[in-house]
């Protein structure tokens, strides 16, 4: 089977976010592996070791994405593929994903997976609107993937504890859910190993997308709270009853 | 729990990617090349090599204030100039004394104090610049590994076995269980930076160690953003008196960085009578004094960190070759107590090991004899010429700051000689009084806008560690903690450590010790000032720790 | 601005969060002097299409077909995208649920639009909507505007507009229209089969609309009962901070922290809790978070909007007894 696991590199969860218009200063802050898509890539992997194939590692972003890529390469992907692009945080989730569709379509992949969402913009939709640029059935949020006779048989997470099962043809696009399995190691034959994988680079113009921008980030900011806390006094009786009151009638949260 | 573990076979191996290792390597890159290129036999190869670093990243562990030196740095990148991220050249060399209210320029800079033609940089940067040079000569550098267990060979050491990965905290393999590596190389390096952990038992196996046991100081350090205008780029100033007792050693330093950064920190040895004396609550207080204040004054906390430092100096510095390799950089002792600096020195002790490794390579023979040359070449370098001036000045200060500046004086003009030469000196962990039933004071809580808890400080280190492994913090008996250490030193743990990892809670039966290791910023304190010793610093899986980017 | 708010039901029960939907829509047709729509579609459908109807809407479309007796994201999208064209809303809402994560964002696409999702707000800058949405793990918030003609697409985060707020029809019921789709079984290529519940290994605190979190002032785990009991008067998710996980007193699945899970519930009432600033943030997203702590010093206070300064031991049986009385 021939596995594309999107991946983006994403600034590191623990950097200090300095904004600078709408987006962050990138520089002094380091950049890591988005990590619902390392589950998406341990999938994938998996996926290769029970029925063969290869695993191809795509990404888009500056030439510092290399570096991610090669991460999926150590932990076992067997080629990247790269589209270069110094301002991919501009584009809308609309654009990225017909580039990132773009680039593998000559691929004719089995299977593209993604992660659930990004940790930097959360937009959450590329893997559903890849699937609509290729026109390949699609399911999201996918816990378990059984493939019998090119046929999926999979486990999609719904809220409140609810769960379904989906019948899915292949090819198709699956975004995955974070926590599925235990994501692997890299082994240092890995990471010796991955210095000898192809990464392909194309930039994006070269894709030849001709699309507007559907939507703009304008600005980025942070939240300011202006919470001037109540102090609630009495008996704690009095404190308890009046915190009720407030929570029902003022806040309405109960 | 029998582990089968791969074999894999380097021709070098050196544990840690700081500016020893990292110059190691670019510098045996460097003459494998040449060496090659002139077809010179045996042909050699850089991917060979192969570099352990324990941080997710290069540079995710090393902090300094720093000033550095460009002396090593020059010879081993000659047009570093154009290509280092150096910040920026020292302008202004400042000693200031401060009390609690003031602070007072000294009308003369001390000599070891002025910086002229040094530049201040960020460590962490500049390791990661390094480390993309000695990729590019085709090093392997394997981040997020480190070396775990020492591999015995002859009379000294064949490789190392790496950490194992996805053990759970009972010990027990997880899904993505991954046993250690055994990395067995002709020559191994170690380069882990202060009181490196493999270094530490070798050195007491094999006894290497020389007239004095190592000192060492607890530096912590935090990187800020100021309002414009409030440092000019290139100011360097260090601090004596206040709040360092002067029964202590210690001071604290500021550096402007550009783009109005700034680089506070304070540093104390780790030897002193009160083993409650609390390292993290005095810098806090440091940043009272007016001159800090002011400084500091509608700016940001960026990133905070800590780490020890080798005090000792020339006399304290092991016996830094053995069959089958060396030791470089801090774990060395390879740092100039009083400039306080060791980047240079790191480097050229890393070059120095890189070429006798080339020598050994070529010949086939790592014995310690061949690896002799090691020291040799050190004692013909600037290495000693710098380092034996200061050989006694840490340990001047072991009675205090005022013996302190009189020895320093005496040292000054007799070449370090001093009045007593060698000086001795006693491990700072022996240097604790027993508590005679004082209470101990309220911790230090801070205002959360110039002063900080060591939590909130703590999280702006980056510091994260898999939750689910065993603890690295290995504590050979913990009853002791439970009562002994309670009753003669009042868990001094609580107090030296800059990251809030040890704590004393209440238990059934009285106090017990409870140990957070996600927050460790592998420092080494503990390791090194615990009374009894009982504490051992044991490397946790690789990734784990802080995150010292653009410290 | 013509508003068409997509709802959902699954199972014969509405999900909620469609009423929040629409009462977001009313709020900024009201602010551009605009109407709602509301569509429901499935099978057998009747019922909900009436009570849409007794809603302060213009109209309900009813989009009954055999083929969307269950959801499946092809059925929903070439289904949705016809009404869209027959309708012509300028503004398309949506819940942000799982199964609108699993279509929208595609029905835009073949409509040629783009979708701002999981919105916590919006605003109207003279006329223009701007969508705000968090970025950067709720740490940031980001103003969001679309770019080119409609129909816009955007989904609203659960809890963002309260369902509470949905004005009902002022004179009666709104029409009901039916709507039918051409929809063949060829073009639903994915097959829903069972729907399941599990015992949930891992509890999922990110979904919990209301949050008791205990801290270090609990002292002991024989304390926790008192403050169940709270969660439970409440209807709401126990949690806790950092220690109480550690100690095993609670499984690591309820740690709220930079160490455990991020959340940001309609409500987050934290017991003895001091606010270190690792489990602040976790959970300073949370809409209304209330604070009691004998210490008032705490730094939890500072993101508190209602704080009590006391003995847990006394407020947490005071707290039941008061919730239990207001429910009654």
């Amino acid at each position: 089977m021939k596995i594309i696991v999107c991946i983006k590199q994403v600034p590191a969860k623990d950097a200090p976010l300095a904004i600078s218009g709408n987006w962050i200063k990138e520089s002094d802050i380091g950049f890591e592996m988005n990590e619902p898509d390392s589950f998406a890539l341990e999938e994938a992997l998996r996926l290769k070791e029970k029925h063969g194939g290869e695993v191809i590692a795509l990404s888009m972003g500056p030439e510092r994405v290399k570096q991610t890529m090669k991460e999926a390469l150590a932990k076992g992907a067997d080629r990247g593929i790269h589209i270069a692009d110094d301002n991919f945080f501009q584009l809308d989730p609309l654009g990225a994903a017909k580039a990132l569709s773009a680039a593998v379509k000559s691929e004719n992949p089995d299977l593209i997976l993604t992660g659930l969402q990004s940790d930097d913009q959360g937009f959450g939709q590329t893997g559903v609107l890849m699937a609509a640029e290729l026109d390949r059935p699609h399911a999201t949020i996918i816990m378990a993937i059984e493939i019998t006779e090119g046929k999926m048989k999979l486990k999609r997470e719904l809220e409140a504890g609810w769960f379904q099962h989906i019948e899915c043809p292949l090819p198709a696009v699956l975004s995955i859910q974070s926590g599925i399995n235990k994501v692997r190691y890299a082994t240092l034959k890995g990471i010796m190993a991955a210095k000898k994988k192809e990464i392909a680079s194309v930039t994006r113009e070269s894709l030849g997308i001709t699309s507007e921008p559907t939507q703009r980030v304008e600005k980025i900011y942070v939240p300011t709270k202006t919470k001037k806390t109540e102090f609630l006094t009495g008996t704690p009786k009095e404190m308890a009853a009046k915190l009720v009151e407030k929570l029902k009638f003022e806040a309405r949260v109960i | 729990m029998t582990v089968q573990r791969e074999q894999l076979e380097a021709d070098v191996l050196i544990v840690g990617a700081g500016p020893a290792g990292l110059a190691c390597a670019l510098h045996l890159a460097n003459l494998i090349k040449a060496h090659n290129a002139s077809g010179a036999k045996p042909e050699l190869s850089a991917e060979n090599i192969y570099v352990l670093e324990k941080g997710r990243e290069l540079g995710a562990h090393q902090l300094s204030g720093a000033i550095m030196n460009p002396k090593a740095l020059a010879e081993l990148v000659p047009d570093f100039e154009k290509s280092a991220p150096l910040d920026t050249p020292v302008t202004d060399s400042a000693a200031l004394f401060f009390t609690q209210n003031n602070s007072f320029r000294l009308p003369i800079t001390p000599p070891p104090f002025v910086n002229t033609g040094n530049y201040v940089v960020s460590l962490s940067k500049l390791v990661k610049w390094l480390g993309e040079k000695v990729e590019a000569a085709g090093v392997n550098i394997f981040k997020e590994f480190g070396g775990a267990q020492l591999i015995y060979e002859r009379d000294g050491i064949g490789g190392v076995i790496t950490e194992d990965k996805g053990i759970d905290k009972n010990g027990r393999p997880k899904d993505n269980f991954q046993p250690g590596y055994e990395l067995k190389a002709k020559v191994t390096v170690l380069a882990e930076g202060t009181r490196g952990s493999l270094t530490k038992e070798l050195v007491e196996k094999k006894k290497l160690d020389n007239l004095n046991p190592q000192s060492y100081g607890i530096g912590i350090k935090e990187l800020w953003d100021v309002q414009p205008g409030k440092i000019q780029p290139g100011y360097v100033a260090h601090t004596l008196g206040w709040p360092v007792p002067s029964s202590m050693y210690g001071g604290g330093w500021i550096y402007g960085l550009s783009n109005n950064r700034v680089s506070i920190g304070l540093v104390i040895a780790l030897e002193y009578a009160d083993p409650r004396f609390d390292p993290h609550a005095t810098f806090q207080k440091w940043k009272t004094n007016p001159f800090v204040r002011n400084l500091l004054e509608g700016g940001k906390l960026v990133r905070y960190g800590a780490k020890s430092l080798p005090y000792g100096g020339w006399y304290a510095m092991p016996r830094s070759y053995f069959d089958g390799g060396m030791i470089v950089g801090d774990s060395g002792s390879f740092l100039d107590s009083q400039k306080l600096k060791g980047i240079h020195l790191a480097m050229k002790s890393g070059m120095l090991a890189a070429e006798t490794t080339f020598d050994a390579l070529k010949s086939g023979d790592t014995s310690a004899k061949m690896l002799s040359a090691y020291r040799t070449k050190i004692e013909r370098s600037y290495i000693k010429k710098e380092l034996w001036k200061v050989r006694n000045f840490h340990q001047g200060f072991s009675h205090g700051q005022f013996r302190g500046f009189i020895n320093t004086a005496f040292q000054q003009i007799t070449g370090g000689r001093g009045l007593i030469d060698p000086m001795p000196a006693h491990a700072g962990h022996e240097a604790y009084k027993r508590l005679n039933g004082q209470p101990a004071a309220p911790r230090f809580a801070g205002d959360g806008k110039l002063t900080f808890d060591r939590l909130t400080d703590v999280y702006h280190s980056g510091t994260r560690h898999e939750e689910d492994q065993p603890c690295h913090l290995h504590v050979a008996d913990l009853n002791v903690c439970a009562t002994k250490c309670v009753e003669e030193y009042g868990n001094p743990c609580q107090y030296f450590c800059p990251a809030a990892v040890y704590e004393m809670v209440k238990d059934v039966a009285g106090q017990k010790l409870k140990i957070n290791f996600a927050n460790c910023v592998h420092c080494k304190t503990c390791d090194i000032a615990d009374p009894y010793q009982i504490i051992n610093w044991v490397v946790p899986e690789g990734g784990g720790g802080p995150n010292y980017e653009g410290m | 601005m013509k508003i068409l708010v997509v709802t959902e039901h699954r199972q014969g029960k509405w999900n909620n969060a469609s009423f929040e939907t629409i009462a977001a829509a009313q709020q900024i047709a009201g602010a551009t002097s605009g109407t709602v729509s509301a569509v429901v579609l499935g099978k057998g459908i009747g019922a909900f299409a009436d009570e849409l109807a007794g809603k302060s809407v213009a109209e309900v479309l009813a989009v009954e077909n055999e083929l969307l007796a269950d959801y499946t994201p092809d059925g929903y999208c070439v289904a949705l995208k016809q009404v869209i064209e027959s309708a012509k809303p300028d503004l398309v809402l949506f819940p942000h649920t799982y199964q609108v994560r699993d279509f929208a964002p595609k029905l835009a696409a073949m409509l040629g639009k783009g979708m701002i999702g999981d919105c916590v707000g919006y605003r109207n800058e003279g006329g223009k909507l701007v969508f705000v949405r968090q970025m950067f793990q709720g740490k940031t918030v980001a103003d969001v505007s679309f770019l080119g003609a409609g129909p816009w697409f955007a989904s609203f985060q659960a809890g963002a507009f309260r369902a509470d707020l949905v004005q009902a029809h002022p004179s009666g019921k709104a029409p009901v229209n039916a709507v039918s789709v051409q929809l063949t079984a060829a073009q639903i290529r994915t097959k829903p089969l069972d729907l399941f519940k599990e015992a949930k290994s891992a509890v999922d605190l990110t979904q919990a609309p209301l949050i008791v979190a205990i801290g270090r002032g609990i002292k002991a785990p024989e304390n926790i009962p008192q403050a169940e009991a709270v969660a439970k008067a409440m209807g709401a998710e126990i949690a806790a901070s950092r220690p109480i996980c550690d100690e095993g007193w609670l499984p690591m699945e309820r740690q709220i922290g930079s160490s455990g899970q991020t959340v940001a519930p309609k409500l987050y009432l934290a017991l003895g809790i001091s606010g270190a600033i690792q489990h602040v943030v976790g959970m300073k997203g949370a809409r209304t978070i209330v604070a009691i702590n004998k210490d008032q010093n705490a730094p939890i206070f500072e993101i508190a909007d209602y704080g009590v300064v006391g003995d847990i031991f006394e407020i947490m049986p005071a707290l039941t007894e008061a919730l239990q009385k207001a429910k009654s």
